[in-house]
């Protein structure tokens, strides 16, 4: 299985739509997609569709992130016309405001759903809140798409169960250095998981994993990636071109939503509650800074990384105001890091090529 | 906590500040008063008694560690908890508007950036931080927090901005978490927040090391709300043409009730404030001189231009008597119901503008404009505020049709005048008063 054998979001989207497929949009960035696909729903998650900004000016200033402006170009440009609904997880102020300017102001071609995670440090009442949070989802669900078929959410659950061996077999590979890819192909294949049913995707994924060669790859110094997500997809070609290897990443739209263990057998929700709670820390979240940086050392150790990238959205709050405190807590344990500011699917340019290839040199 | 500094505190509050404030009454008497301008009526005479109380607050601060528990708060956390627990409660983003109004916001926001903070993020929290780093601030001294209190009724950006704190301190953080209202609020939201509110009372019990006692929080919590009820009242004076106050009064006059809620200081103020304003509507004595247009503000204050704003307004003989911003801490304050505290609290803190949708808000305004005969809209699009200005424009569109009134949206930011061209915003608002002039 090479990457040039996955499907594309739009072909996918179109195959699936016509075979009657029911499709709910999906803005960053945490929330329980095992209820979607119980419910037979594809979730299609919206992170930086590639289009030229245009619509989205007259509703936003200038001073909002391009993950947010890039969603509602999408929605504006009609790529959302065809689906059933579309959810907004809470996520950050930009998106809790997007969400409501779509759904009150805008006259959506959908239903609007939004989905309240609750905010580190959690309190003992944050599982019962979250359970009520996922019920409550689960009842616009069904009063949109129809109730889910008897024994539709324990599939869903092993489906989940399987993602999450295979995210976790991938990072480990990776770490290992037992997985001879870039940084580009890694995060094309973990990507397709955006927008792939897992029907699909797990067999996909399955493959790339049992064929992707051992050896290989970027050989230069080892990075842990943190950030957002994989975007603009320049970077990741040209972290590979310099031949620097990603070991591990600390990514919103990765790792940190992939790696956790997976869900138990206990009740769905519950089950689904625990995995929420159990999520790698996160900005977006309100984790403390101590359990970040823990956790970031962790990943840079069992990866061997010997510097952090930070990759870091322009205007993005939540992980602009951590960044600080992560750096000097990194560079005191002996780890130097990046800072590049980007806007989605707009290139990195030479400028930043130049940064990465010094800071390459430098971990040498 | 010691009692030597309690004794310290304790002087400072009878003696001390006392004799620092004759003494710079005395000094002031030998200054030159400030011209009268013809534009406005007769200052509010209270605003000296509001200066000493706010100064007050700040002098006595640094003598609270170790007499008092310390707690920096956000602006819309349940302050009558701490209250209860009698913490020496200091409001960060009230500071962060005095060191706008001074005029230092840049300086403190560079502070900020130097230690790697982008200039992008909120600057109530860049001048905080700044301040933090560089111990600078127009109020002398700043006690150091024993806890941070945060609630996200108002954005995310505090939960982001405490966490630094709390790390760097290496202190207790603890957060009300307040899920946004997309729609009405739910009881699933008003039993998680009811759930944690019980949760942090043994957090605070540990902090202030004194045992939680229901009946001063509920006879607190009843000051705190007849203190939001006597500002709400204070707004409402302005519905009378002419107007007894501005906005920009309203502005400054706000920080009792943001900063001291829940002391009898601030309930004592209002009732003050709430007279002089009555004996003025009673008088016909206006703010401004000729009234002829009344105005609505959407959105925190531009701090470092306040007193320059309400000249060009009142020149033209514009008054605003409404404001979103101001009229927060007086809004949801008749859901406070001492039969229910905890729900009720929970309900009081929740439904806060910031925490609820659009269409809220937009509902809000329509009221406002309504009910103070408005005639023109003012939206200030702050670039530090994303939760307060990410739907400005629609909204701006919305409300200007649907109430036929003209609006303009001025870029600017609360606190750093960097980002604030005042180029760009004087012709934006010549085109405004223009088309409220032939309205
Ligand atoms: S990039 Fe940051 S600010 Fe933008 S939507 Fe994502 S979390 Fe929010
Ligand atoms: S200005 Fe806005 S973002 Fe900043 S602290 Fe206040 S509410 Fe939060």
């Amino acid at each position: 299985m090479s990457p040039a054998q996955l499907p594309s979001r739009g072909d996918y989207f179109k195959q699936w739509r016509g075979g009657g497929g029911k499709v709910c949009a999906v803005f960053p960035a945490q929330y329980p997609k095992e209820l979607l696909w119980a419910h037979g729903v594809l979730p299609m998650e919206v992170w930086d569709p590639p289009l030229a900004p245009a619509r989205a000016q007259g509703h936003l200033q200038p001073y909002i992130c391009s993950v947010v402006r890039q969603g509602l170009e999408l929605l504006l440009a009609g790529g959302m016309d065809e689906v059933g609904a579309i959810l907004f997880p809470h996520t950050c102020d930009s998106l809790q405001n997007l969400a409501s300017l779509v759904a009150d102001y805008l006259e959506p071609p959908a239903p609007s759903l939004f989905f309240y995670n609750p905010k580190a440090p959690f309190a003992a009442a944050a599982k019962g809140f979250y359970v009520s949070q996922l019920q409550a989802l689960e009842d616009d669900l069904a009063l949109i798409f129809g109730p889910a078929p008897e024994g539709a959410m324990e599939q869903a659950l092993e489906w989940s169960r399987r993602l999450s061996e295979l995210y976790a077999r991938a990072y480990a590979r990776r770490a290992a250095g037992e997985l001879g890819v870039g940084a580009a192909e890694f995060y094309r294949l973990l990507r397709a998981g955006e927008y792939l049913h897992p029907q699909d995707y797990i067999p996909l994924l399955e493959a790339w994993l049992n064929e992707a060669p051992a050896q290989g790859g970027p050989q230069g110094q080892g990075i842990l990636l943190s950030g957002v997500l994989p975007s603009p997809p320049d970077l990741m070609e040209t972290l590979d071109g310099l031949d620097l290897r990603v070991v591990h990443d600390d990514l919103l739209s990765m790792s940190r939503r992939l790696l956790y263990p997976p869900p138990g057998k206990g009740g769905p929700l519950e089950a689904l509650a625990d995995c929420f709670l159990a999520m790698p820390p996160c900005s977006t979240r309100g984790s403390s800074l101590s359990e970040r940086l823990e956790w970031l050392g962790g990943l840079a150790q069992s990866g061997g990384a010997q510097g952090v990238v930070f990759s870091v959205v322009k205007f993005c709050e939540p992980e602009l105001f951590d960044l600080p405190e992560l750096r000097r807590g990194l560079k005191e344990a002996g780890l130097p890091s990046l800072v590049l500011e980007v806007d989605v699917n707009q290139e990195v340019g030479g400028q930043a090529a130049t940064r990465l290839e010094a800071f390459g040199e430098m971990l040498s | 906590m010691s009692l030597s500094a309690k004794a310290r505190m304790q002087f400072m509050k009878d003696l001390g500040f006392p004799a620092m404030l004759s003494l710079a009454k005395a000094t002031k008497g030998k200054r030159k008063p400030r011209k009268a301008n013809p534009d406005f009526g007769p200052p509010l005479k209270c605003a000296a008694r509001l200066k000493e109380i706010m100064t007050r607050h700040y002098y006595l601060s640094r003598f609270a560690p170790g007499a008092r528990p310390v707690a920096w708060v956000t602006s819309g956390a349940p302050v009558e908890l701490l209250r209860a627990f009698d913490f020496y409660t200091i409001y960060p983003e009230n500071h962060g508007a005095l060191c706008g109004a001074q005029k230092m916001g840049p300086e403190l926001c560079v502070a900020a950036e130097e230690e790697g903070y982008s200039p992008d993020l909120c600057s109530y929290a860049r001048v905080d931080l700044g301040h933090f780093f560089s111990g600078k601030t127009p109020a002398g001294k700043l006690p150091k927090p024993d806890l941070l209190f945060c609630s996200n009724n108002i954005c995310q950006t505090v939960v982001y901005w405490y966490k630094v704190l709390a790390h760097r301190l290496n202190i207790p953080l603890v957060l009300f978490d307040t899920p946004f209202n997309y729609g009405e609020i739910t009881e699933a939201n008003i039993a998680y927040m009811k759930d944690q509110i019980l949760e942090m009372i043994p957090v605070l019990e540990k902090a202030a090391g004194k045992a939680f006692n229901m009946e001063r929080f509920m006879r607190l919590a009843e000051l705190s709300k007849s203190t939001s009820q006597l500002w709400g009242q204070c707004l409402e004076t302005m519905q009378t043409r002419p107007a007894p106050m501005t906005i920009f009064d309203a502005f400054v006059h706000l920080a009792p009730v943001v900063s001291l809620r829940g002391l009898p200081v601030a309930q004592d103020y209002y009732e003050i404030l709430l007279a002089e304003l009555t004996d003025r509507v009673e008088r016909g004595i206006g703010a401004i001189t000729n009234e002829k247009k009344r105005l609505m503000w959407d959105n925190i204050a531009v701090w470092y231009k306040v007193r320059d704003f309400s000249e060009l307004f009142a020149a033209r003989g514009m008054n605003f008597v409404a404001a979103t911003y101001t009229n927060a801490w007086a809004e949801t304050i008749k859901h406070l119901d001492m039969s229910h505290p905890w729900e009720s609290l929970a309900k009081t803190y929740s439904l806060v503008i910031l925490n609820n949708n659009l269409e809220h808000r937009l509902g809000l305004m329509e009221k406002m404009v309504r009910e103070y005969a408005v005639d023109g809209l003012v939206v200030h699009s702050a670039r530090s505020c994303k939760p307060y200005s990410l739907g400005q424009y629609d909204l701006k569109r919305l409300l200007s049709h649907r109430l036929g009134i003209p609006a303009v949206v001025i870029e600017a930011d609360i606190t750093d005048y960097r980002f604030f061209s005042e180029e760009q915003a004087l012709t934006r608002l010549e085109a405004f008063f223009e088309a409220l002039e032939a309205a």
